[in-house]
């Protein structure tokens, strides 16, 4: 029963998030500006056209009953149609999904096993060459803008030695109705340096946490009477101390991966990467509301199942939570 | 390696000198340290913190940090010199030859793994010819040896899962996992409640009477010395004072500080003598119904109740674990005395004392002082309790501000104490320094340049300038050495008694509540399980549990 309560606080809480969600975005779209000016053509318009627009679009009515309008949508499954593109805006956004998604599941596996192996290492050898390194160039990597870091990859990766690609998804293939481009060496290739972008800040947070926890757990009386009972600081390491730093690291691989998932848009807009970011920033500025709203419900759901992920995580890894009773 | 088995000890530590070296400065840990450890002996190391006991201990076992060097003499196992050896062979001789007990059973053992595996990597890395099964098997073998009942059926289990007696019997089954044939125990019975120290200690007793382990037992507890040990090396200041056998430290020892020490010891008079105490007739002369209350009550606490709300996410389903909390705890504190609670970890007593003193809640119950009824549902200042009682907490090293200077500390007490509410305040720091003999000089330092005795004077300081009607101190002496321990608590003692205040007194040791107490409470599993006068609990409560406490004390010290 402490389960069932459990899975509903959740949802709860996750309900509760979305509703103030789409009222923020709802009302902070509608304030940006009108998105009539955007659909009809502005030099030839007449201010027939523009107000037959306006009712077409729903805009005419207020604001609380265009709520209602797309709550009632969205309850049966509709985001609308983009303003701009003419497509529904839900596909649309699942149309860019698979090219955000690749990039932000590679630049974290790139990030969580270099960036705690990293700190693991570090933590063992406290004020060595090696420990004071690492910490200076993660300070340096935290602190770079991620637009100065991505033009640096272009200009050593790409211009300078043409090792790799400045842009786009290259060549993709066809997987699940959808184009994916870690699926063919091309495609690869190009996912090279936007992941590049992506991860290096991440290795320098990942690896922060993973030193300052190593250092904490190999304080503890249980390491040390690890080595008392006689096992190799190898077994120590990865046995008792890499699942003792886990739940920090976790926590912080899943927030780190849903705010790639819907702002990486620097990135992506560098590498003109076509995924989510770029997508959301362009229906702003173009205000095509239906998909800004869209792509916030998404972000939305995906940072709660992230979440649930993660506790799910911390249950299976530390018994005291699973068998709490 | 080979043990010779009859002519040389199984450890021999001649001369041994060490120093601690961080940048600059050297300072020296140890030095002369010379004693020999025969077969099947346990050998008692006993001292105050900062007499370089347990570092005897790291040596041993090679675990010394980098910043410690040796400076003299040689330890040798078997006859062969340890720092003669390869890092290679002091590793193998880790957990294999040597094994070790640490005092504090929750961290030593990885909370993420079950027990049964952190035996089984034990004896998989000590005996690589082992098989996953054997290995498996002889981990079970080893709890059930160590007294953990139906080990098949606990083996996978979390070490959250079991009590701190059975914690420190599956950390001692992990140091039995090589067959060492020395055992470095390190305080193993500190972090125990009194009942289960006991059971440990035999524990020990009788494998080394089985197996023929030795062991060498760091404690700065005589009690624990006067129960197991059979020589006993007295160390102060990193010096050996005195080295002998058990019944001669204890009945006729030689140096003044072995002296000291014992005198130190608090003993529990457990017959009927004249009362030590006056005012203990005021409560429940002889019955723990509690008739006799003549004396106005300055705190009446009733009904309070709390239970422990589980932590963290739920993923499984039933299985209630140990339930902790309080159930229905009432007190009566006459005016001006000192009324103590004992209790083991977990029996409820702390959250008591913090909910008496306004820093927790309970959603139900009330305390009255002086007929002024308060909500103990409500928290800190709108409880209104904060203020008029103050708190004196266990370990002074964490309960003072490290950022701030000892007279800002006291400063802060009268400014935001009862002078905040009364004009003709007399409090003063100066004189309450020279009351509590502080050095006035002390009044610029900072936390961490006091000693433990001095911090927690600066503590009851604290607590007196605030000129509360209530005290609530909760193990006051519990983080203090022995000989500190005395001081503090006549200090103690006095203070409040001039002053008039009323106090209740936590504590686990039965000797130290009798020496304060005119009445004492018994708490249990989050209920007072047994009241009354101080003499009426030591000497003739027939309530069992009372009675567990009392003999599970070491004899030595009970009269």
């Amino acid at each position: 029963m402490g389960m069932i309560s459990a899975v509903l606080g959740r949802l709860s809480q996750a309900f509760l998030l979305l509703v103030a969600m789409s009222v923020i975005g709802f009302i902070g779209i509608h304030s940006v500006g009108n998105p009539v000016f955007n659909v009809v053509n502005i030099e030839t318009a007449t201010p027939e056209d523009i107000r037959g627009a306006t009712i077409a679009l729903g805009l005419d009515q207020p604001i609380w009953h265009q709520y209602v309008v797309f709550v009632d949508n969205v309850v049966r499954g509709n985001f609308g149609t983009s303003y701009i593109y003419h497509l529904p805006a839900f596909e649309l956004l699942m149309s860019k999904l698979p090219a955000t998604l690749e990039l932000a599941s590679i630049a974290m596996l790139i990030a969580a096993p270099l960036g705690t192996a990293l700190g693991l290492v570090a933590g063992r050898r406290i004020g060595t060459l090696f420990d004071r390194t690492l910490l200076q160039a993660s300070v340096s990597a935290l602190s770079i803008p991620s637009f100065w870091l991505a033009m640096m990859l272009i200009l050593v990766g790409a211009l300078l030695t043409g090792w790799f690609p400045s842009g786009g998804r290259g060549t993709t293939a066809h997987l699940l109705g959808q184009d994916w481009s870690f699926l063919t060496a091309n495609g690869l290739w190009h996912l090279v340096l936007p992941a590049m972008a992506l991860a290096i800040p991440n290795i320098a947070l990942i690896a922060r946490l993973s030193r300052s926890g190593t250092i904490e757990v190999e304080s503890l009386d249980f390491t040390r009477f690890c080595r008392a009972k006689g096992l190799s600081s190898r077994r120590i390491l990865f046995r008792h101390t890499l699942p003792n730093i886990s739940v920090p690291i976790v926590t912080i691989i899943g927030l780190q991966f849903g705010g790639m998932l819907a702002f990486a848009v620097v990135v992506e807009s560098i590498f003109s990467w076509p995924g989510v970011g770029k997508l959301l920033i362009d229906s702003i500025q173009l205000l095509d509301r239906p998909v800004v709203m869209a792509t916030l419900t998404f972000v939305a759901v995906a940072f709660v199942l992230l979440n649930a992920l993660v506790d799910l995580f911390y249950a299976v890894l530390d018994p005291r939570v699973r068998l709490s009773s | 390696m080979t043990v010779d088995h009859t002519n040389a000890p199984l450890l021999r530590v001649e001369n041994l000198g060490l120093r601690h070296v961080s940048g600059a400065s050297s300072t020296p840990i140890l030095s002369q340290v010379s004693f020999d450890l025969g077969r099947g002996e346990i050998l008692g190391i006993i001292g105050e913190s900062g007499a370089g006991k347990s570092t005897i201990g790291n040596a041993i076992l090679g675990l010394l940090a980098p910043e410690f060097q040796q400076t003299s003499g040689t330890v040798s196992f078997g006859g062969k010199a340890m720092d003669r050896m390869t890092a290679e062979e002091r590793a193998a001789l880790r957990g294999k030859r040597i094994a070790a007990v640490f005092q504090d059973h929750t961290a030593s053992l990885d909370p993420l793994m079950s027990v049964g595996a952190q035996i089984e990597e034990t004896c998989l890395a000590l005996d690589t010819r082992l098989s996953r099964h054997q290995a498996r098997a002889r981990s079970i073998d080893l709890l059930a040896r160590v007294g953990i009942a139906e080990p098949e059926r606990r083996y996978g289990n979390y070490p959250h899962q079991f009590s701190g007696g059975q914690r420190q019997r599956i950390v001692i089954a992990i140091a039995l996992a090589g067959a060492p044939d020395i055992i470095i125990a390190d305080e193993p019975t500190s972090a125990l409640d009194a009942s289960v120290q006991k059971q440990v200690l035999d524990l020990i007793r009788d494998l080394v009477d089985e197996t023929g382990v030795s062991v060498i037992l760091i404690t700065h507890d005589m009690g624990v010395i006067s129960e197991i040990t059979d020589r006993v090396l007295v160390m102060r200041k990193g010096k050996v004072v005195e080295a002998d056998r058990t019944s001669v430290i204890l009945d006729q020892p030689a140096h003044a500080y072995t002296k000291k020490l014992l005198a130190a010891v608090p003993r529990l008079r457990v017959t009927t003598g004249p009362p030590q105490t006056d005012g203990g007739s005021e409560i429940a002369a002889d019955a723990p119904s509690g008739e006799g209350l003549r004396v106005p009550m300055h705190l009446v606490a009733e009904g309070v109740s709390k239970q422990f709300a589980p932590r963290g996410l739920v993923w499984g389903f039933g299985r209630r674990g140990e339930s902790f909390g309080l159930r229905d705890v009432g007190i009566r504190l006459p005016r001006g005395t000192i009324t103590g609670i004992v209790g083991e970890s977990g029996s409820g007593k702390t959250t008591f004392g913090r909910i008496l003193a306004g820093l927790d809640t309970a959603p139900s119950g009330r305390i009255i002082i002086d007929d002024q009824a308060y909500d103990v549902a409500r928290s800190g200042r709108r409880s209104g309790l904060l203020g008029r009682v103050q708190m004196i907490f266990q370990d002074p090293s964490v309960s003072l501000n490290p950022r701030m200077t000892i007279e800002e500390t006291l400063e802060e007490s009268i400014r935001f104490g009862a002078s905040a509410r009364r004009q003709d305040s007399q409090a003063n720091v100066a004189s309450m320094m020279d009351r509590l003999g502080l050095a006035r000089n002390l009044l610029a330092r900072h936390p961490h340049q006091l000693s433990g005795g001095q911090k927690q004077r600066v503590c009851i300081a604290r607590a007196l300038l605030a000129e509360p009607e209530l005290i609530v101190a909760d193990e006051p002496t519990s983080a203090l050495d022995v000989s500190v321990q005395a001081e503090i608590v006549t200090l103690l003692k006095e203070t409040i008694a001039e002053r008039a205040i009323t106090m209740v007194f936590i504590s686990h040791d039965l000797a130290i509540v009798q020496a304060m107490c005119s009445a004492v409470y018994i708490f249990k599993d989050g209920r007072v399980e047994d009241f009354g006068s101080s003499d009426f609990i030591f000497a003739r409560s027939d309530n069992s549990y009372t009675r567990t406490l009392i003999e599970a004390r070491p004899q030595r010290f009970t009269c």
